[in-house]
């Protein structure tokens, strides 16, 4: 089982430098959330969806389409809770909560999806290369990386031990909320030991291979900004633009909306 | 000749605790030389590699005295990361060394740290794939590599660094049995083109044939130092320190002759020389043995028909597995990495339910059930014991299942006290158990499956890590829960403990069981083993080339032996 998200393909976004696809993922989290309207998120929904279609990431949304859907319904829930209106649906139900609501579903899972396409497209190494060029330190950096790539390994060790302790005839199901918990010991105490054990051997087989032995390193693969990392630099930044004047002038908002 | 490595004195305790590790070490490394470092667990080889590149004292703390002098440089005056050019280091975990996202960045992160241009990194990172056997695994992401070629990748990523001194430490302990051979293969190759200094900690024997020299370690002291053929000939030294030696040296040991063989060929020759003779009829009686033992098998416990798997992602980890396995049974499962042997076991408590085809535990359907009734007939006995210790004391893990399972409180600490007794750990009851060592913890793990008393108890790879005694005291436990009536299934890379100690071989491959039957037939069928990857037992081999005779062990064939 493979829990890690990158995909080795040869699209025009992976050939991207790694600053322009932070920068994409940066546009893609403002464009997502700014807005109020679920119309505006929708549209901003698209553009996102596009880019994962010319990334070639649909296999990674594929897989988390069910968390995406409770996610997205639970969010549609909970903020419209959270909010009142003036317009009476049915019930106790108005229309411009439950509108905010879905639109922060919407707004959640373009954030998640935007972030998976990250994932799916950009190597580790390029991060921390990305990092580096826009001035963190390497240590820094690295350590970022590593933690981004320790994700997986840690839910490989979560798996296996979780498989012991149930044929040990550990049942986490049933219980009060106390006794729960208590269950949960023997399952993250291996984990924690594990991990704790693999990241002190990670630091020495590191130590040994010269990590932080010269001032400044180089790096195998290069990040330079082309001519497309300009345009798309530019085209975010007008897009940009256009996304916050519209906000400022007042489109996109839910008339009658109370927070 | 200049010295590669020259250790003085060298002494070492680790912060926290009262005893030294190494205690005064004298010995120097020429140029190009291949040095062994054997010894039993626990006798400091892993603290020894440590001191050589200076991760002690640099990261790990303790005490040191002495010196370590690697090609002019004094570790104590020199950073770890300093050593990189010097000294590259192989660990036994080969998972805790990969961090990259594919082969090609793994093995340029070394050079990239030194600041070479990206012209002499990417030199450095084929001509590193190539010594290994990996080129045009560039772009593979390093998870999805087999562990011989995932132990291949840390050689490689160590030797871009193009340092003279290549330590490992265990290299191929967690390896199948090809993948071992594999490493040893690279070995051999960097001696001879490379001038490569190695030094290796090693407990396989035949494997340390072509060694120089050979230094044997226990509790923390040089007990020997010499060449392969005069240390290899001293079988109880070396049963002594936990290494298992030369069947074929030790038979010959053991039959008290002078011509003492260190090979199959040579042990052929001394035969002859000795004028020795087998005797069938005392051959034909092991084989009535394993007759009669056959027969008295109770009714089936474990029915698998049909049996397919796929992972999600949709790998085919079993391709239609039929098979029984009856009441008091010692089985044993073998086949290279990924041939499905774990994804088969699994199934037995319920932990994968079949794609296709079913599993019966006693007649009833595993679907049936579930994990937690199952738990309490088929006890499952993890390859890494830390995977499973949580508790703060011995006794409250062993009673960990038993509760679990309901079982009535009273009758609990006798249950416990009854398993840590079988795996001799009743000494230990209140002791932490990540105080224990590794081979204690795996056969803590044995006890709180013990404790449940399961009819079948399942083991995955039970001897990984430890070493001959270790091992042996594990599966001579595992042979009287047999003898007192527990079916044994069991997992295993390590064929000598197959032949030792197993009634029934199942042999599998790419998902498939391509031979099962009694131990004897299975491991004299030298095409099924070719075909599998396997390697031939040297006894089975030496009794072939006497005569139509499969030895299982030397004692086999001593009883056998007429002078």
């Amino acid at each position: 089982m493979n829990f890690y998200l990158y995909l080795d393909k040869k699209t025009p976004i992976h050939r991207l430098d790694p600053r322009t696809k932070l920068f994409l993922l940066i546009s893609s989290f403002i464009v997502a959330t700014i807005q109020q309207h679920p119309i505006f998120a929708l549209i901003v929904a698209m553009p996102i969806f596009a880019h994962g279609v010319l990334s070639g990431s649909l296999r990674n949304i594929r897989r988390i389409i069910g968390l995406l859907v409770a996610i997205g319904i639970l969010a549609a829930l909970l903020w419209s809770i959270q909010a009142k209106g003036v317009t009476p649906l049915f019930w106790k139900f108005q229309v411009e909560p439950l509108l905010y609501g879905i639109s922060t579903g919407i707004k959640i899972d373009s954030m998640i999806v935007a972030g998976i396409i990250f994932l799916s497209t950009t190597k580790n190494e390029e991060v921390a290369i990305g990092l580096v060029k826009l001035g963190l330190p390497y240590s820094f950096s690295f350590a970022f990386c590593t933690a981004l790539r320790l994700a997986p390994t840690i839910m490989g060790t979560a798996r296996m031990v979780a498989q012991a302790q149930k044929s040990r005839g550990l049942d986490l199901q049933g219980g009060g909320l106390l006794s729960r918990m208590k269950k949960y010991i023997p399952l993250l105490v291996p984990i924690f030991l594990t991990t704790l054990r693999y990241t002190n051997q990670l630091s020495m087989a590191l130590e040994s291979k010269g990590f932080r032995a010269m001032e400044k390193r180089t790096f195998l693969l290069e990040a330079r900004f082309k001519a497309r990392d300009y345009w798309i630099t530019l085209g975010l930044l007008l897009v940009l633009a256009l996304v916050i004047f519209i906000r400022i002038k007042g489109y996109g908002e839910i008339e009658g909306l109370l927070l | 000749m200049a010295k590669a490595l020259q250790v003085r004195n060298l002494s070492f305790q680790y912060k926290g605790t009262d005893k030294k590790v190494l205690n005064s070490f004298n010995f120097d490394v020429e140029k190009g030389e291949l040095l062994a470092i054997m010894g039993p667990s626990g006798a400091g080889k892993t603290t020894l590699i440590s001191t050589l590149n200076g991760l002690i004292p640099h990261l790990i703390d303790g005490k040191l005295e002495g010196e370590v002098i690697v090609d002019g440089w004094n570790t104590k005056e020199h950073e770890t990361r300093d050593f990189a050019t010097k000294v590259g280091m192989v660990f036994q975990d080969f998972e805790t060394q990969l961090f990259s996202t594919n082969v090609a960045l793994e093995v340029a992160f070394g050079p990239e740290n030194l600041a070479l241009s990206p012209g002499e990194i990417l030199r450095r990172v084929r001509e590193s794939l190539r010594s290994v056997g990996l080129e045009g695994f560039d772009e593979r992401e390093p998870a999805t590599l087999s562990g011989g070629e995932k132990q291949r990748l840390v050689i490689a990523s160590v030797l871009a660094m193009e340092s003279n001194l290549l330590c490992l430490d265990e290299p191929t302990s967690e390896l199948d049995p090809m993948g071992k051979d594999d490493i040893f293969a690279i070995a051999r190759r960097l001696k001879e083109s490379k001038s490569i200094t190695m030094i290796m900690v090693e407990h396989n024997i035949e494997e340390v044939l072509g060694a120089d020299r050979i230094i044997l370690l226990k509790g923390g002291k040089i007990i020997a130092m010499a060449p392969p053929k005069t240390i290899l000939r001293e079988v109880d030294l070396l049963r002594e320190t936990g290494i298992r030696p030369i069947p074929i040296t030790e038979l010959f040991v053991r039959c008290r002759s002078k011509y003492l063989p260190l090979t199959l060929r040579e042990g052929l020759e001394s035969f002859r020389k000795e004028g020795w003779g087998i005797d069938e009829a005392r051959y034909l009686s092991l084989i009535e043995r394993d007759s009669l033992r056959a027969s008295r098998y109770g009714r089936v416990l474990i029915e698998v028909r049909g049996l397919e798997y796929v992972y999600e992602g949709g790998l085919a980890a079993l391709k239609g597995i039929d098979l029984q396995i009856r009441e008091g049974e010692f089985v044993a499962i073998v086949g290279q990495n990924g041939s499905g042997k774990t994804t088969l076991i699994k199934h037995f408590n319920g932990l994968l339910v079949p794609t296709k085809g079913e599993v019966r535990i006693e007649g009833v359907d595993v679907r049936q059930t579930d994990i937690l009734q199952l738990a309490g007939k088929i006890g499952f006995v993890f390859q890494n014991p830390d995977h499973q210790i949580f508790a703060e004391k011995v006794i409250d893990e062993v009673s960990f299942g038993p509760r679990n399972f309901g079982f009535p409180e009273k009758g609990i600490a006798e249950r416990v006290d009854r398993a840590l007794a079988a795996v001799d750990l009743l000494d230990s009851t209140e002791a932490d158990p990540f105080s224990l060592t590794k081979a204690e913890r795996q056969r803590l793990a044995v006890a709180s499956v013990l404790a449940s008393a399961p009819k079948v108890i399942v083991l995955d790879e039970p001897t990984t890590g430890m070493d001959y005694q270790e091992s042996i005291k594990m599966m001579e436990l595992v042979q009287e829960l047999n003898k007192r009536g527990h079916t044994i299934v069991m997992v295993t890379h390590t064929m000598w403990v197959v032949s030792h100690y197993a009634h029934r071989v199942i042999v599998m491959k790419d998902g498939k069981m391509i031979r099962d039957g009694k131990t004897r037939q299975i491991l004299s069928d030298l095409d099924g083993l070719r075909e599998a990857s396997l390697k031939p037992q040297q006894m089975v081999e030496f009794g072939r080339a006497l005569g139509d005779f499969a030895f299982l062990s030397l004692e086999e064939c001593r009883k056998c032996l007429v002078p």
